[in-house]
């Protein structure tokens, strides 16, 4: 595209690079890359890069606050595989998951297609929809915490008015999960919709309006032409919403502090409690790798089946 | 469910009056417990627990707001969010853009490594960097300060994203043009390129103030004192042990006082939330 006469005036070691794009000196820009990088390398290296090899190195380790770390093995994670709380956490957080993924999924496309129409009001819509996004989880869980009492909360008053018989929310092992569940659609399908919605907007009118001149219905049309379009949305929204599933713990924390008889026990508050409350460094690191390797594992298996469809 | 996509060109009648129906459905199911917590914020005592439960209070007071700040260190946790924002964001916004820039513009060796390394973080469940982090922190003395709650977070990869995508639709001439007249790299970066993506660097700023206003997990394990605490980490305080006996009209303000700023936030500037979760889909 550009030509030698961008480079700047004086600088000899021009040649090498002359037919590079952006014509400038390959080795100055280098440097001058580098230079730009550097704050930000330093930052990543040290916070994020450093700690996820140290995370890995520490679960092979027996490693409390105090004395000296040692290595041991597989030790932490025969240990984690048997205690029976881990097993829990992991069921506990599959099931969330479960029970999220579908309604975050389906209810976001649903929500975005309801918005993207041209109708008076649907701006309105989106911001209300939007606005729990803005809410922190400490909030979320007080705010709904409430709403989920058995006595005072409105959910049950509503439930009631139509007949179904009070339900315990919070206070029951059965109910205490989708109650969560609820929550965090409420709370987080906002993100989903605003990517659908995006998506959609990227579809053409005229591929619609020719559709419709061939005879399409309007289910024909969205099983056709809307769907295939979205595929890269939808693939996006799947990960995003199973890794963040596997990461949940504010909800419950604030919400059960998972209970009742840790049946809102989840994976990230096995962490907390192993790493923060026991000071077993060792065991918790490996519980975050178990962590890692699951969102993987399920990330890697969505993009092949996304791939499949 | 299916019934609303054939008003999408918004023709027929019965089409229309569902779609305005759900509308109306999916504004009560999301907009209620706000209002709710808005309503019971203001309630007197006698109010709260009224069957059936009332929309407009009979005798609406802010006594709630009063007990709230009396009783709890609010103006210190609701200070220390701000301060940790507000650095965060400075910092991470500085970091971000001199990063992004040649990422988006450069040609050099190691380039695509770097983006692959950075960009796979996307995937990295953080969770499993507390244990480490809080190690090394620790061992310097720094748990429990506003560093750990500020710099850690700037090595976040959303920015950085973001802004390359920015940076990357500058047009090419207007650099060699800068570079030409003498400008140097630098002075086509702070001249040029940033005035140019300002729809960007805001974006990444609210995203960046938001989450870290929001974030949970990593004070709840960083900080162990009222000095340094944050508003998730002090509210989460509120409910549990002492808590319990709480009055839900005080537990109701302290969920307007937290979230008013980025509701605020959001209100204001609701097409830079927009635009940075449908070109990310990233969730703070």
């Amino acid at each position: 595209m550009t030509s030698v006469a961008s480079q700047p005036a004086g600088r000899s070691k021009a040649r090498r690079a002359s037919a590079q794009e952006g014509g400038a000196v390959r080795s100055g820009m280098t440097l001058a890359a580098y230079l730009f990088l550097s704050p930000y390398l330093a930052l990543f290296i040290a916070f994020m890069l450093l700690p996820t090899l140290a995370a890995v190195g520490i679960s092979f380790m027996r490693w409390d606050i105090l004395g000296t770390p040692e290595f041991i093995g597989l030790d932490n994670y025969r240990q984690i595989f048997a205690d029976p709380l881990f097993l829990t956490a992991i069921k506990n957080t599959f099931y969330f998951v479960f029970l999220t993924a579908i309604p975050m999924v389906v209810l976001g496309l649903a929500l975005a297609m309801l918005l993207d129409q041209k109708l008076k009001g649907t701006a309105f819509v989106r911001t209300v929809v939007f606005l729990p996004y803005v809410v922190m989880v400490s909030t979320v869980g007080i705010l709904w915490g409430w709403l989920f009492d058995k006595g005072t909360g409105l959910v049950n008053y509503y439930l009631t008015a139509i007949g179904i018989e009070p339900i315990a929310w919070l206070k029951d092992p059965h109910w205490s999960m989708p109650a969560l569940a609820i929550t965090t659609v409420w709370w987080t399908v906002n993100t989903n919709m605003i990517i659908f919605l995006a998506a959609l907007q990227d579809i053409s009118e005229e591929l619609h309006d020719a559709a419709t001149l061939d005879g399409a219905g309007p289910w024909q049309r969205f099983v056709y032409i809307t769907l295939p379009l979205l595929r890269p949305a939808m693939a996006l929204v799947t990960a995003l919403t199973i890794i963040n599933g596997w990461r949940v713990f504010g909800q419950a924390y604030v919400m059960t502090q998972g209970g009742p008889e840790a049946s809102t026990f989840v994976i990230v508050q096995y962490i907390y409690l192993t790493a923060f409350q026991n000071f077993e460094m060792g065991p918790a690191a490996a519980a975050g790798v178990v962590l890692l390797l699951i969102t993987l594992v399920f990330s890697l298996a969505q993009m092949k089946l996304m791939k499949a469809i | 469910m299916q019934d609303q996509r054939s008003n999408r060109a918004g023709k027929s009648l019965s089409g229309r009056a569902l779609a305005y129906t759900l509308m109306v459905v999916v504004t009560a199911l999301w907009g209620a417990p706000i209002l709710w917590m808005l309503v019971t914020s203001i309630k007197p005592e006698s109010e709260i627990y009224a069957y059936p439960p009332a929309w407009i209070p009979d005798a609406p007071t802010l006594e709630a707001y009063g007990a709230l700040f009396q009783r709890f260190p609010m103006l210190t946790w609701f200070r220390n969010s701000a301060v940790v924002g507000i650095l965060t964001t400075v910092l991470t916004l500085a970091v971000d853009a001199l990063a992004a820039y040649p990422l988006a513009r450069m040609q050099f060796p190691g380039r695509r490594v770097i983006m692959g390394v950075i960009f796979a973080t996307f995937l990295l469940p953080y969770e499993l960097l507390f244990v480490p982090l809080f190690l090394g922190l620790n061992s310097y003395g720094l748990v429990d300060s506003i560093f750990s709650l500020t710099v850690p977070a700037s090595a976040n990869a959303f920015g950085v994203f973001l802004l390359t995508q920015f940076f990357q639709a500058v047009p090419r001439e207007l650099e060699d043009a800068a570079i030409m007249d003498g400008c140097g790299r630098f002075g086509f970066f702070w001249r040029i390129l940033l005035p140019l993506t300002k729809p960007g660097l805001a974006t990444v700023a609210i995203f960046t103030f938001v989450a870290s206003w929001n974030n949970f997990f990593w004070p709840l394990i960083a900080t162990n004192s009222d000095e340094t605490r944050t508003l998730p980490v002090g509210l989460a305080t509120l409910v549990g042990g002492a808590g319990m006996s709480m009055k839900q009209s005080v537990l109701m303000a302290s969920a307007v006082v937290a979230t008013l700023p980025t509701a605020i936030f959001f209100l204001a500037l609701q097409r830079h939330f927009v635009r940075g979760i449908a070109a990310t889909g990233i969730k703070g």
